[in-house]
């Protein structure tokens, strides 16, 4: 059936999916409508069906997906059902996760002009769009660069333009700033938020950090694992939603009891102007732990073929520090910590982990001691079962190591111990490879970008892990960008650039005197403060 | 917009593959793999620029001598032929057991270095070329087959990479592999990461409208099979041709050709499913030059195989002989040249 919609209409009606390989279905029973020039923010714990949600938009699922669907999704009046996805691709444009996957072209312009030649655009408007993309998305400084030499940030605007050239009345993101540093995702957003209101765009876009995106929002979607979502305005939704999973303006204004909840920093500036009750002291930096340290890189230099990503780098950390190490893409966060594993071999500089210079240590000795969770866990996952996977880790050290049920106990894992990891959601995976590391009771834990997929509760629980595993003497080193975590449960914060520690110091110190790696609440109140807790109190 | 001029035109560098891949597919002669391997990295070093994340240098070397020692060894213990008997293996062993001979050794150094040569062809044109000039020169009728060659071409790097991503990350748990049951923890995440980025980059391509009928083209239900049955025929006709079958294989290959150029082609002569370009390559006076030596280097080598069988192939079985130095072919192997004073003048000067 078609029907008359406007063309950036979305419809879904009675919405039900189950992927080809699982019992239960993703989508039960979904009703839906997404207005034309809406910017709606779909958000929701791990599994709760996103990116189903978001695929069934451009026919991806059930066309490409298999399984059995029941229902009908209607955009702008075509059935996805009976529209294949490529043609769907005129009204829908879609951008996924990982930039990388679908850039396909070795120029900017050729991957802006691909979509285009697919649809047989006649060439002069074919130039003329690419001029437009290239300038709406400020990338015209890129235009013969190779996309894989991009930053994370200017790919994924690349990707953006490449969907934005067919003109598609909506265009569908997910959750496309989550390897970003706050720049890139900055500059992704604000594309997004201008298109949106020059262009009447519909924007569907999915999203963990409710803290970049929930401004821009005309709605706000939040699915749950079980149970019917909330739907509605973003200020009416965040006031309905659990405390644990609110962005933390919205926490502090639920916190403090203030009538409207803050959307965005201008709004919590009023906020706090018209609240004159006073707000307690910010509280101070712990002082750094004493003793040997763990970790020590001295005049470090290491890098891929001739190019030194870390040049002359002087580093130490200590057993009980959590030091997260902070910058923008490329800044060398992930090369320090394959450095210290021993993956790169210092060119000149000496690394030396738990006193013992590890040039002379293969990574598979270092392992004892060391745990490493790589920026994609699924490299770690091979076992048929979670519980093999502990096994392995266990056997490898010689039998010596935690109890598995304890560290599946502690990270919340107990119910998936007998399932194969790989069929485990972003979230959860993020946390079987911890268990799989964890397991061998490291002294060392190198982690890289672990929160990549999570929602806040995961996140929530994380932290409490790693304070836990702090607490108990291990030395922690936590590659991200996620501020607001770092605020949380940091020690010590390095931010890197230009092969550099360019600052180095607690997290009060360093989160409270910067633009970029600043939290919410610190751009509200200034000073020391970083969390809601510390206005709120408790 | 044309396509710079700093490129060739994609089809001239198809052309190229094809010439520069001929004497490594019909024939074993040492000189003749010899000259090629030299002429196909001189273009390299001229078209190929420096950190391209491609084999150069050392790592062309340890390239070299990875394919022959696995072509010595395969050859050397599944071959049993030959008058030059270096060590006999139990013949009970199956495959491999039987004597091992100097002549086996031999053809198993020239296989692996033809072997080398096709992948140094393919990654040469895997720098020089991008995905996206390949998939223009496909027909929008045969769209899905390039999609799947889109996503094997962009499989190869994204599989080193992953696979050095899962090594490391097994290593960090403590993992050494010693024998074959040691390689699961690296294969299954190889191969179930490898299907999901295959399946990611399909989805993207498939979104992006790859393969979309243009408005207006028409269409008609024989297409798709008369496409099929046009891109089997000249497959059958490579392969035939290569195994020495060459009148059978030339025929079928023109026959195939022709299907395939009639399944995209309506009878009044418009194209049917179009698909337009943004960067349109330029067929210009240089690329006319490169087909026509490259087609007299063909011609050359065919013509010599025909005349003198040994000059292009050389056959160490049952007696080990010295191969034979062929002037005139060596004399056209300088024809596998014409891009190099065609590559833009930085990469000359370098």
């Amino acid at each position: 059936m078609t029907a008359t919609l406007p063309a950036g209409e979305i419809t879904l009606r009675d919405v039900t999916y189950r992927y080809p390989d699982r019992p239960e279905p993703v989508l039960r029973r979904v009703e839906w409508t997404v207005g034309e020039g809406e910017f709606v923010v779909v958000a929701g714990p791990s599994g709760s069906g996103k990116s189903t949600l978001l695929r069934c938009l451009n026919g991806l699922v059930p066309q490409f997906a298999g399984g059995r669907f029941g229902g009908q999704v209607l955009v702008g009046g075509d059935d996805t059902r009976s529209s294949a996805t490529h043609v769907l691709g005129r009204r829908v444009g879609f951008v996924f996760q990982d930039p990388e996957a679908q850039l396909v072209t070795g120029r900017v312009e050729d991957e802006i002009a691909f979509g285009l030649e697919q649809r047989g655009v006649p060439a002069p408007t074919m130039r003329k769009r690419v001029e437009e993309m290239l300038d709406l998305l400020g990338i015209a400084a890129l235009r013969d660069r190779d996309p894989a030499t991009l930053s994370g940030g200017e790919r994924q605007r690349v990707a953006v333009a490449a969907a934005l050239a067919v003109q598609p009345a909506i265009l569908v993101l997910d959750e496309p700033t989550s390897q970003l540093d706050p720049w890139g995702a900055e500059d992704v957003l604000a594309a997004l938020t201008r298109l949106n209101d020059d262009l009447g765009l519909t924007v569907v876009l999915a999203e963990h950090r409710l803290e970049r995106v929930v401004a821009h929002a005309d709605r706000l979607r939040v699915l749950a694992a079980d149970g019917p979502p909330l739907d509605g305005p973003p200020r009416e939704i965040l006031a309905r939603m659990e405390p644990g999973a609110l962005p933390p303006l919205a926490a502090l204004g639920r916190g403090l009891g203030w009538a409207v909840l803050p959307l965005s920093i201008k709004e919590g500036r009023a906020c706090v102007r018209a609240d004159r009750r006073p707000v307690p002291p910010a509280p101070t930096d712990a002082p750094p732990p004493g003793g040997a340290p763990s970790v020590a890189l001295h005049g470090v230099t290491v890098g891929y073929g001739r190019r030194p990503v870390l040049r002359g780098l002087d580093f130490e950390a200590r057993p009980g520090e959590l030091v997260a190490l902070m910058g923008r893409n490329g800044s060398g966060k992930t090369t320090l910590l394959r450095a210290v594993i021993g993956f790169h071999r210092p060119e000149p500089g000496r690394i030396s982990v738990l006193g013992r210079d590890t040039a002379r240590l293969h990574p598979a000795d270092l392992a004892r001691d060391v745990g490493y969770v790589p920026q994609q866990p699924g490299t770690m996952l091979f076992a048929e079962t979670l519980r093999q996977e502990l096994a392995f880790t266990l056997k490898h050290h010689g039998g010596r190591g935690r109890d598995p049920e304890a560290v599946l106990r502690q990270l919340g894992l107990v119910h998936a111990a007998d399932r194969n990891p790989r069929d485990l959601s972003g979230g959860e995976r993020e946390r079987a490879a911890l268990a799989a590391v964890l397991v061998g009771a490291p002294r060392v834990l190198l982690l890289d970008e672990p929160t990549r997929g999570m929602d806040y509760a995961r996140k929530r629980e994380l932290g409490e892990v790693l304070t836990a595993l702090r607490q108990d003497g291990v030395t922690i080193l936590m590659a991200t960008h996620d501020v607001e975590l770092v605020a949380r449960i940091a020690t010590r914060v390095v931010l890197l650039g230009n092969g550099g520690v360019v600052a180095d110091g607690g997290p009060r110190a360093i989160l409270s005197d910067s633009l970029a790696f600043s939290t919410q609440i610190n751009k509200l109140y200034g000073g020391r403060y970083l969390t809601e807790s510390d206005v709120v109190g408790g | 917009m044309s396509d710079d001029r700093s490129s060739l035109d994609p089809r001239a560098w198809l052309l190229w593959a094809i010439a520069a891949g001929l004497v490594p597919l019909v024939g074993r002669n040492p000189f003749a793999l010899a000259a090629t391997l030299l002429a196909v990295v001189a273009v390299r070093v001229a078209w190929v620029p420096p950190g391209s994340g491609v084999y150069s240098g050392v790592g062309l070397v340890r390239l070299a001598a990875a394919f022959a020692a696995v072509g010595v060894v395969f050859n050397a213990l599944t071959v049993h032929a030959g008058d030059r008997v270096i060590a006999r293996v139990p013949d009970g062993w199956p495959v491999v057991g039987g004597v091992v001979t100097v002549n086996a050794v031999a053809y198993g150094v020239v296989s692996g270095a033809a072997l080398m040569i096709l992948v140094l062809i393919g990654t040469t044109m895997s720098v020089v070329l991008d995905l996206a000039s390949l998939l223009r020169l496909v027909p929008g009728r045969l769209a899905p087959v390039a999609v799947a060659g889109s996503v094997a071409v962009a499989f190869l790097p994204q599989t080193a990479t992953a696979l050095r991503e899962i090594r490391e990350a097994q290593a960090a748990r403590g993992h050494r592999p010693r024998g074959a049951r040691d390689l699961v923890p690296l294969l299954v995440p190889l191969l179930t990461g490898g299907l999901e980025r295959a399946v990611t980059t399909a989805e993207a391509l498939e979104a992006r409208g790859f393969g979309a009928a243009v408005a207006g083209g028409r269409t008609a239900p024989w297409r798709g099979p008369v496409a099929a049955l046009g891109l089997a025929a000249s497959v059958s006709g490579v392969f035939s041709a290569i195994t020495g079958h060459a009148t059978l294989g030339l025929v079928a290959l023109g026959g195939g050709v022709g299907l395939l150029v009639g399944s995209v082609r309506d009878p009044g002569g418009r194209t049917i499913a179009r698909r337009t370009r943004y960067r349109t390559p330029r067929w210009s006076a240089r690329e006319t030059a490169l087909a026509l030596a490259l087609a007299v280097f063909a011609a050359l080598v065919l013509t010599v195989r025909a005349v003198d069988p040994g000059a292009v192939g050389w056959e160490p079985y049952p007696s080990l002989t010295v191969p034979r130095v062929s002037l005139p072919l060596l004399a056209a192997t300088f024809l596998l040249l014409a891009p190099v004073p065609l590559a833009p003048p930085a990469r000359v000067a370098r």
